[in-house]
């Protein structure tokens, strides 16, 4: 696709393209925000145009060859790509309900599809251990690409912190159950229960498989660090929302305090509310709109009766026998640190004493030393080559939170399907699965200019909220309705359409510039090309003599179709320009 | 020389002291003040009354377009700022236009407070913050002679006194929250409850409001624990918050408002928050507080200005004239009023 950045006036493509030039993947990530946010790179302008277009069947595929878990995902993903959604840029209103779509996808699916395609076996057996997230993506795609898969757990199910972790409220384990199983479907040995390092020891796995993928997760719970933390009544938030989910959740007092500000602090909040403690409020250092999670999880927490307590700091947990209370101190925004972040530091003389009989513990998860061979690096963990995923030790891989310290389901995923590949490839000398740029040629669509305007869906929930929380399993949200699904697939711009003008033919009649509906369509005198040769800007002019060409600035265009409409010469056209990933042969070329 | 471009965002009092105030001490800066209604300054204070027919619409009016003539201030109305980029120091405006400055004031006052359990039954309720809201409840009210007040803060008493003034029948929904920003006392609420029963008043008390739902054009059902209430109108009065949405992707740090330090800075170069929208830290309460009020908010615009200037003028208000309100602390003295 050179021609959108070298030589304005090729014509479009008139075929499919596949290009595996750093300048696509760069155009790729400047213009298709959604889709480059995502750690997986889902294609989510051809997943929800696939909804629009009443068939969730494809649209759930999409999802699946990306993400695996699109079910689980359209239900508790982190959302990166709705925070890069060019419908939320400022003046043009709310990100899309991506995630929202993605779980009417799954949930309106036929359930008839076929197995994913699988390259036949290649001889080689892998052992990945920990059925996470990360673990399950990895499995899944050594499968398919011929490798026999044994996938060890420590816990009697699999899932990792999706089973343990996720409180049933927010994904229910049926649906989760029923994912996890397709994964299994494809040949994959489960062998559950089973703690690598002290039932098997690691030497032994390497020696009986042709490599060993590790993906164990962040099991370990920080601690705050202050005087007080191990009276009775003090619980660790990832412990006590696996206790819940292992159906023995411990005895809470009426007043429980959580600290910490991620999605297991709302978890924990939420859930001790549902097991009858009266009060549950989350302790915070920053702001409210420093939280990890996203605006819904807050709000819901919220009308559910969670209170939110910002800008202080714990300095020791009080009680005699057990937990009375905490002392806490106020914080204030100090200087920006070296992330351009600003510190909250505590203001001196401020301290007072929120009364509490329970406090959850909540402030960050931590990888757990492993019983396996290699070297350590200083806090004891096995020292990893981020990019290649092997350890120093030949055969043995690691992936996911317990390499990254604890991120995204989302982003475990992408690092286990990226591991996997990584370990075909080591096991084969193949590539399995290769990222290209493909383009097609396309029209302009039938969206309207008045979808633009159509407000964001919101996600319809069990209500009163006192109803929630009879039933611990009861599912919060209940997923948009097929109305509202329709609606909200008609707001995505399908910024994957890329739209060019040509400059042989233009005509420099500027209507295009006078329908645009935004600083979309620019007059240059020249375009800026960074080193892989993609366009990386516009000297813009406003001298007519100096003007060079008529260019469209993909990353500001809503894909309205006006220009196209308008030209009276028909020089502008549109390419579907695509992130896809190639299997087998297909990769191999 | 670059030209001083100072924007105050808020029509309000702090707003208006604070343009007024830049001008006094920059005679020969640009000073633009953007409100988001198109709708001259004026004082809420009075909605009751206006709602009543005891006073005219012109009556509310605190200062006449002369006054930004004479004081050269280009007043903008009716343009809504929906984005604020700090480090180019420029307004973005919901019709795309993009506003530079070189020093900015955010006085952008407070908005009706809906509690979250209540958010799904927003359309069926009526609050009171503009003089909109005023003329929809006029509207309404030729049609209804029956009015539930639910929630409660001080403007409610005084909406409930304009509502009996015209002769309508009223419930009110008494319970902690009803005395907004006050913390509820056994002996105000009994003195309350008291007064309205004795001005014909139905007082439900010490209840929660569940539910509502719209049965025709002019009756709503409202679901108050147990027991089902019908009603023709609902009035919603849950107090204020600061209307601060706008500034969330800004970098700037947002709380229950824009926290800034004693002097009213946010922490980002030239720009500061005054009135009901700055939230700053008291030591003597070890919290952070939020003004209400004409007079207070008038009196923070003022110091918002002259810092902006380059003074470094703190402020200061006694810790007993604070209330605390739902963990936010609220400087108030408009209550003394009623």
């Amino acid at each position: 696709m050179r021609s959108h950045r070298q030589n304005v006036g090729t014509p479009a493509v008139s075929q499919e393209v596949y290009s595996e030039d750093p300048a696509d993947f760069f155009y790729m990530k400047v213009n298709v925000p959604c889709q480059s946010a995502c750690p997986a790179l889902t294609n989510v302008p051809a997943y929800i145009r696939a909804l629009f277009e009443d068939d969730p069947d494809g649209s759930y595929e999409i999802n699946r060859s990306a993400n695996i878990l699109p079910g689980v995902l359209g239900r508790i993903c982190s959302r990166p790509c709705e925070d890069q959604c060019r419908h939320g840029e400022p003046e043009l209103g709310e990100p899309v309900g991506i995630c929202h779509l993605k779980r009417v996808a799954a949930d309106r699916r036929s359930r008839k599809e076929s197995a994913p395609a699988k390259l036949p076996y290649s001889g080689k057996r892998v052992a990945v251990v920990g059925a996470g997230p990360a673990g399950l993506a990895a499995s899944h795609d050594l499968a398919t690409v011929g490798f026999e898969v044994t996938l060890f757990d420590a816990f009697p199910e699999p899932g990792g912190m999706l089973t343990y972790g996720i409180p049933a409220f927010r994904l229910p384990r049926s649906m989760l159950r029923e994912e996890i199983e397709r994964i299994l479907d494809l040949g994959i040995i489960l062998k559950a229960g089973v703690t690598i390092g002290k039932d098997i020891p690691m030497e032994r796995l390497l020696s009986e498989y042709d490599a060993v993928l590790a993906t164990l997760g962040c099991y370990g719970s920080r601690r705050v660090g202050v005087p007080g933390e191990d009276l009775p009544g003090v619980i660790s938030g990832l412990e006590f929302m696996m206790d819940v989910s292992r159906g023995r959740p411990p005895r809470l007092g009426k007043k429980s305090l959580v600290l910490g500000a991620g999605f297991t602090a709302f978890d924990c909040a939420r859930s001790a509310l549902r097991l009858g403690t009266d009060e549950a409020s989350i302790c915070i250092r920053r702001t409210e709109e420093d939280f990890k999670v996203t605006k819904d999880e807050v709000f819901q927490a919220k009308l559910e009766g969670v209170k939110i307590l910002p800008l202080l700091v714990s300095q020791r947990i009080l009680g005699d026998t057990a937990v009375e209370g905490v002392e806490f101190v106020r914080t204030r925004p100090g200087a920006p640190g070296p992330d351009g972040r600003r510190s909250f530091e505590p203001i001196e003389g401020s301290e007072f004493v929120i009364p509490a009989d329970t406090v959850l513990v909540a402030v960050g998860q931590e990888s757990l030393s492993l019983e396996a061979p290699g070297e350590r690096d200083s806090k004891g963990l096995p020292v990893v080559d981020r990019e290649t995923f092997r350890g120093t030790v030949p055969g043995l891989y690691f992936a996911g939170d317990y390499v990254t310290g604890p991120g995204t389901v989302i982003g475990a995923i992408a690092a286990g399907r990226a591991a996997a590949e990584r370990i075909a490839r080591d096991l084969t000398g193949n590539i399995f699965r290769r990222k290209s740029i493909r383009m097609r040629e396309a029209s302009i669509t039938d969206r309207n200019r008045t979808w633009d305007y159509i407000h964001r869906n919101e996600m319809p929930t069990v209500n009163p909220p006192e109803s929630r929380l009879v039933h611990y399993e009861t599912e919060v949200e209940t997923g948009l309705r097929p109305d509202q699904a329709a609606e909200e697939s008609k707001r995505c711009y399908l910024c994957y359409l890329h739209y060019e003008i040509d400059m042989t033919r233009c005509i420099y009649c500027r209507y295009c510039i006078d329908s645009a509906p935004r600083d979309c369509i620019k007059l240059v005198d020249e375009v800026l090309l960074n080193e892989a040769g993609a366009v990386a800007g516009f000297k813009e002019t406003t001298v007519w003599r100096d003007v060079n060409a008529v260019v469209i600035d993909n990353s500001r265009c809503i894909r309205c179709g006006e220009c196209v409409r308008v030209c009276p010469v028909d020089c502008i056209s549109v390419t579907r320009v695509e992130l896809v990933e190639r299997m087998g042969e297909e990769a191999a070329r | 020389m670059k030209e001083e471009h100072y924007v105050v965002v808020g029509n309000g009092p702090a707003g208006n002291e604070a343009a007024t105030t830049l001008r006094d001490k920059a005679p020969s800066a640009r000073i633009t003040l953007i409100g988001r209604e198109h709708r001259m300054c004026y004082r809420p204070k009075l909605l009751p009354a206006y709602l009543s027919g005891t006073i005219e619409e012109e009556g509310l009016y605190a200062l006449p377009l002369e006054h930004y003539q004479e004081k050269d201030i280009k007043l903008r109305l009716g343009q809504r700022v929906v984005g604020l980029i700090p480090d180019r120091k420029e307004l973005v405006l919901d019709h795309k236009e993009i506003v530079p400055f070189t020093g900015l004031i955010l006085a952008v006052g407070g908005t009706p407070r809906i509690p979250e359990n209540l958010h799904i039954f927003r359309e069926l309720m009526f609050t009171l913050k503009t003089v909109s809201d005023a003329k929809r409840w006029m509207k309404h009210l030729r049609e209804v002679e029956h009015v539930l007040m639910i929630g409660g803060d001080l403007t409610s008493f005084a909406v409930t006194q304009a509502l009996l003034d015209m002769g309508k029948r009223v419930a009110f929904v008494l319970n902690e929250e009803s005395f907004r920003p006050l913390r509820s006392s056994p002996e105000i609420y009994e003195e309350a409850a008291h007064v309205l029963k004795a001005r014909g008043v139905e007082v439900i008390e010490g209840r929660r409001v569940r539910g509502m739902s719209r049965l025709g054009q002019d009756s709503i059902e409202v679901m108050v624990e147990d027991k089902r209430i019908s009603t023709q109108m609902v009035g919603a009065f849950f107090g204020l918050v600061p209307d601060v949405g706008f500034l969330v992707r800004s970098g700037l740090h947002i709380e229950s408002g824009v926290l800034v330090d004693e002097t009213l800075h946010t922490g980002s170069e030239g720009i500061y928050a005054a009135g009901d929208c700055a939230q700053v830290y008291h030591p003597a309460l070890r919290d952070y507080w939020v003004s209400i009020g004409h007079d207070n908010a008038a009196n923070l615009g003022r110091i918002a200005a002259q810092n902006l200037l380059g003074e470094q003028i703190e402020v200061r208000v006694p810790a007993e004239s604070i209330f605390q309100v739902d963990g936010i602390k609220v400087n108030t003295s408009w209550w003394k009023e009623f």
